[in-house]
């Protein structure tokens, strides 16, 4: 990756990215192991308990009696294999694969130059062109210039899965994760489905982060689960993810398990999430998954927040970080077969439109379902806790199908200890 | 290049590759303006803002392509790019379960086992995947239908890639746009594409000077964004759109225009448990 000749091509965003995490990663590395380190033991152990209590609640269990599948040889199979079986190689960014000895067996350090010479310095350059004038100007054999196309493409081509042995793999990858609100799971096919993206989206105050804290509450205690939560406006309170876990049991030592499992990063702007993002899949593809449990969720509150400062001005660049930031968060719930849970604002076109997602339609075909929150606004005497959330996209459920959701006191043990809060 | 491994192609291939493709112009005869279509080389767009229907009508061809003949389905190979990384395969099982007589396991996988799914994470190994596509499609005579969902995914990377100049801006996927008009005539494909509208149409902009301007684009909400490339190559476009009100039944509709020869249809769908319905 360090080649001098790389900079031109690099893209901004990779650049900042990669420093980033080349300085940072190694000290929250040894915080991250020592932290972990003595209760290894147990964290798994428990994890694979509750496997199968998961599969029950999987597409799997519901088609055909899922068989108590998983535990842990089946767990590593999966996070090691990804999507079509080549996980490493989505962190390469091919864009910037310049030719270089050693590249792939064949691949000369003098053939390099000749090719250089002819102006095809890297993988696509070569690949795309015409391999017997190559070899007649370069003077090089036509049989290595062939061998040598092949291992490149299979090295950075991504591999076609057969359909039906994906199918194989996902019935035992996918989970559908309850949210903690039945008519939430209700509104999404029972629960938030891994593999995918999906939106909350609300105007401030709708119960967005509260939401977000119910789904962390429900699969780290439910569900046994870890949970990444990345919160990029500070409005995580442990305080009150304390109240949902109290509300759903009284065990004190589960409560404290279940918060240890909810890991939360603030990150304050896109390269903070990025960089958090590169370094859970550093973890997840290095299967550095045991010392941390099973993670299957990611929740990103908020997203706009950290999109909104690049929009405007020369947008081209911002939306393609934006971008970049979608293609991580897709791929990371597809290789990994995580919920990837994120919120968003809503805006109007003009003051009596109808509200929609904020971030505009480049974003809009990133997540795959979009839930929209909004306040009811008949009893405004008292804090009100009713919520309606109604369906604006789904793969599998009608759009436009509501639902009323109380994101207050009920799940909360005594009503009385509540804090003003209690409203958000 | 690509003419170095045509060339070490069998006879047998060969012939596969030029007679073996079955008739494909009953793949969904409503989605066409004329008779006949789509028939092998064909190019088709699908455009539209999200949750139009755009993937869901590809499950609805899958569908149509890797049911058995016996159920009524056309009994060819599929090959799925997915670049959004979108693709449901549970949805995809959900529509073959409701049009299979016997949605048997054993059935469902027997149809996706026609099914090839690829998904590609940049433009660049998008192009590259496409290069290594090519010994597959000729390794297998009955995949006839490309699927690409979506072409505009790295829209916006590409362009902050290639900084002021816009030939490196489209460089990537006007190579992927060349190479995916050479697979389809070599090896006789049809490909749909998906293409998203990410661009609002502005009233002054670009676009009028374009030549070729079908009257019904201008209705649509169309702006030609993408490599001319790809504008050139497309022989049909279908513009998806949805109805707000909901109380209609059928609330998706696409127009679909033949643009060589300028017809025109448009027709409204639903979208139910059981997958797309005319």
């Amino acid at each position: 990756m360090g080649e001098p000749g790389q900079g031109t091509e690099t893209p901004a965003g990779w650049e900042s990215r990669d420093g980033k995490r080349k300085k940072e990663t190694p000290a929250g590395w040894e915080n991250r192991d020592g932290e972990r380190e003595p209760e290894r033991g147990a964290r798994t152990g428990m994890g694979k308990g509750n496997r199968s209590g998961m599969g029950e609640s999987s597409r799997a269990g519901k088609r055909s009696g899922p068989g108590p599948s998983a535990g842990a040889g089946s767990r590593k199979e999966r996070a090691g294999c990804g999507e079509p079986g080549r996980s490493l190689l989505f962190s390469i960014p091919v864009a910037m694969v310049v030719l270089r000895a050693g590249l792939c067996p064949g691949l000369s350090e003098d053939m390099i130059q000749l090719l250089s010479a002819n102006g095809i310095r890297t993988v696509v350059d070569f690949v795309s062109s015409d391999l017997e004038d190559v070899a007649q100007k370069c003077s090089l054999s036509y049989k290595a210039l062939v061998a040598v196309r092949r291992v490149l493409l299979a090295q950075f081509s991504a591999f076609p899965a057969n359909g039906a042995d994906l199918y194989e793999e996902l019935k035992s990858s996918t989970a559908i994760l309850p949210t903690g609100s039945p008519s939430l799971d209700q509104l999404l096919d029972s629960g938030l489905y891994t593999g995918e993206v999906t939106e909350l989206m609300g105007a401030p105050g709708t119960g967005k982060t509260q939401l977000c804290l119910g789904i962390a509450a429900s699969v780290s205690l439910g569900l046994k689960q870890h949970v990444l939560f990345l919160d990029s406006t500070g409005g995580f309170t442990a305080s009150r993810l304390y109240q949902m876990l109290q509300a759903q049991t009284e065990d004190e030592e589960e409560q404290l398990e279940a918060l240890q499992r909810v890991r939360v990063e603030r990150v304050f702007n896109i390269y903070e999430v990025l960089r958090a993002l590169q370094e859970l899949r550093d973890r997840l593809s290095q299967q550095v998954v045991s010392s941390m449990g099973p993670l299957k969720v990611v929740v990103l509150d908020s997203v706009s927040a950290v999109i909104y400062p690049l929009l405007g001005g020369r947008q081209s660049e911002g939306l393609a970080l934006m971008m970049q930031l979608s293609r991580e968060l897709k791929t990371l719930a597809r290789e990994f077969s995580l919920a990837v849970v994120v919120t968003n604002q809503v805006t109007r076109d003009s003051s009596t439109g109808p509200l929609k997602p904020a971030l505009g339609r480049s974003w809009s075909f990133v997540p795959s379902t979009r839930v929209l929150l909004e306040s009811k606004e008949a009893t405004r005497e008292k804090c009100s806790t009713q919520r309606a959330a109604s369906l604006a996209k789904s793969p599998r459920q009608p759009t436009g199908i509501q639902v009323e959701l109380d994101i207050g006191n009920g799940d909360v043990l005594d009503p009385s200890l509540v804090t003003p809060t209690q409203g958000l | 290049m690509a003419d170095a491994f045509g060339g070490a192609e069998s006879g047998t291939q060969l012939l596969a590759r030029l007679e073996g493709r079955s008739s494909l112009k009953n793949l969904e005869p409503c989605l066409f303006a004329e008779e006949g279509s789509p028939v092998h080389g064909d190019v088709i767009e699908f455009h539209g803002p999200e949750g139009t229907g755009k993937t869901e009508m590809l499950y609805h061809l899958i569908a149509r392509c890797i049911i058995p003949k016996a159920e009524g389905g056309l009994e060819v190979e599929v090959m799925f790019v997915d670049t959004d990384y979108h693709f449901d395969m549970l949805r995809l099982v959900t529509i073959l379960e409701n049009r299979l007589a016997q949605g048997t396991e054993e059935m469902i996988k027997q149809c996706l086992g026609r099914l090839f799914l690829v998904s590609c994470s940049s433009s660049t190994q998008l192009l590259l995947t496409l290069y290594s596509l090519e010994n597959l499609f000729c390794a297998h005579p009955s995949l006839c239908v490309l699927l690409l969902d979506s072409l505009s995914a790295f829209y916006w990377i590409d362009r902050s890639n290639g900084g002021e100049s816009l030939t490196l801006q489209e460089m990537n996927l006007k190579k992927c746009a060349n190479f995916l008009e050479k697979l389809v005539t070599q090896h006789h494909l049809i490909l749909f594409a998906t293409t998203q509208t990410l661009m609002q149409k502005s009233a002054n902009s670009a676009e009028s000077f374009l030549p070729l301007k079908l009257p019904h684009e201008t209705d649509t909400d169309y702006r030609p964004y993408l490599c001319k490339s790809w504008q050139q190559m497309v022989t049909h476009r279908m513009f998806f759109s949805k109805q707000c009100n909901s109380a209609n039944s059928k609330a998706f509709t696409v127009v679909s225009c033949h643009r060589k020869r300028n017809q025109i249809v448009k027709r409204s769908f639903s979208v139910a448990e059981c997958g797309v319905q005319f």
